[in-house]
C-alpha cells in the first residue's frame, strides 16, 4: 500500500519541479532573470530556515564546521536557476526540462565514470554509452519540433 | 541557432546540477538534510542579492505588482526537497530518482500542450513523444 504512495509522492514533487521552471520563467519574462531567480532563492532560503530550525534533528557535524568545498554547490544552482529563469520563456518548459534532465544524467553518468567528488568508480559499459547517445538524441527531437513547429507558423500565420 | 545555444546552456547547466547533488548528498548526511538545503539557498540568495546591487538595472517593484501564483515558484522548491528526504529512505536513490524524472517531464509536456500557468502553448507532436520515449530507455538503461 505504502509502495504505490511513494510513486505518487515522487510524481507530484517532479511535477512541483516542472511548475516551478514554469512559473519562474514566466515571472522572469515579467521581472526581470535575476530578480526572480533572487525571489526564489530568498523565499526558499526563509522556508528552509523555519523547517530546519523545528524540524532538524541536532548532528554532531554543522554547517560552519564541515570543509568549505562541500558548500559550492549553491555555485551551480545559481547558474541552473537563472539558465531557467532565461530559458523557459523562450524554449518552452518541456524543452528546457529534457535539456536540464539530459545534461544531469550524462554528468552523473561521467561523474560514476570517473568517480569524481570521491564516489565510486562506475566505468561507462556498452548499455551506459547507448542511455548517453538517447540522451542526446532527445535533446534533438525537441529541438527539431521546434524547427517544426516555427516552420509552421511561418507558412501559415494565423 | 539561438535556440541551439539556449538548449546548451540550459543542457551545461543540467550538468551543473548533478554536481550540486553530487556535494549535497554527502553533505546532507553530515550536518542534516535541510541544513544542507539551507546551505544552497542561502548562499544562492545572498549571491543573488550582490548581483542584484551590481546589476545595470533593477525591477524589484515588478516583483511585487505580479499576481500571487506568480510569486510561488521559491515555496516548490522546499516543497520537492521534502519529497526526496521522505522517499529516499523508504525506496532508495535510484527509484526516487526515476519517480521525480517521470513526474518532472511528463508535467513539463502537460504544461506546454495545454499552455497551463500563463505559459505559451506548444502542442505535443510526434518529436516529442520521441525524445520522452528516449529520456525513459536512458533511465532503464542507466
Amino acid at each position: 500500500m505504502l509502495l504505490p504512495l511513494i510513486f505518487i509522492l515522487l510524481l507530484v514533487g517532479g511535477a512541483v519541479l516542472a511548475a516551478q521552471s514554469s512559473i519562474n520563467g514566466r515571472l522572469g519574462a515579467k521581472a526581470g532573470v535575476i530578480e526572480s531567480s533572487w525571489l526564489t532563492f530568498v523565499i526558499g532560503a526563509v522556508l528552509t530556515f523555519l523547517l530546519m530550525f523545528f524540524f532538524e534533528p541536532a548532528q554532531q557535524a554543522t554547517l560552519f564546521s564541515v570543509p568549505k568545498w562541500q558548500l559550492t554547490g549553491a555555485l551551480f544552482g545559481v547558474v541552473y536557476m537563472l539558465a531557467i529563469v532565461f530559458a523557459v520563456p523562450r524554449v518552452g518548459t518541456a524543452a528546457a526540462t529534457v535539456a536540464v534532465i539530459s545534461g544531469q544524467l550524462l554528468m552523473s553518468l561521467l561523474i560514476d565514470h570517473f568517480g569524481w567528488l570521491s564516489n565510486a568508480v562506475r566505468p561507462l559499459d556498452a548499455s551506459r554509452y547507448i542511455a548517453m547517445a538517447l540522451l542526446i538524441g532527445a535533446i534533438g527531437l525537441i529541438y527539431l519540433s521546434h524547427q517544426q513547429r516555427h516552420r509552421r507558423m511561418v507558412n501559415q500565420p494565423s | 541557432m539561438r535556440h541551439a545555444l539556449i538548449l546548451l546552456g540550459v543542457l551545461i547547466a543540467g550538468m551543473g546540477l548533478s554536481v550540486e547533488a553530487g556535494l549535497l548528498g554527502p553533505l546532507g548526511e553530515q550536518v542534516g538534510h535541510l541544513s544542507a538545503t539551507l546551505s544552497i539557498f542561502m548562499v544562492g540568495a545572498l549571491l543573488l542579492s550582490l548581483a542584484l546591487v551590481f546589476a545595470p538595472k533593477r525591477q524589484l517593484g515588478a516583483l511585487f505588482k505580479q499576481p500571487r501564483w506568480l510569486l510561488t515558484g521559491g515555496i516548490l522548491g522546499p516543497v520537492y526537497v521534502i519529497v526526496l528526504t521522505l522517499a529516499t529512505p523508504l525506496v532508495g536513490v535510484g527509484m526516487t530518482m526515476v519517480g521525480i524524472l517521470c513526474g518532472q517531464v511528463a508535467a513539463s509536456v502537460a504544461i506546454d500542450h495545454f499552455g497551463w500557468l500563463g505559459s505559451e502553448q506548444r502542442k505535443v507532436d510526434g518529436y516529442r513523444i520521441g525524445a520522452l520515449a528516449m529520456i525513459l530507455a536512458a533511465l532503464w538503461l542507466m
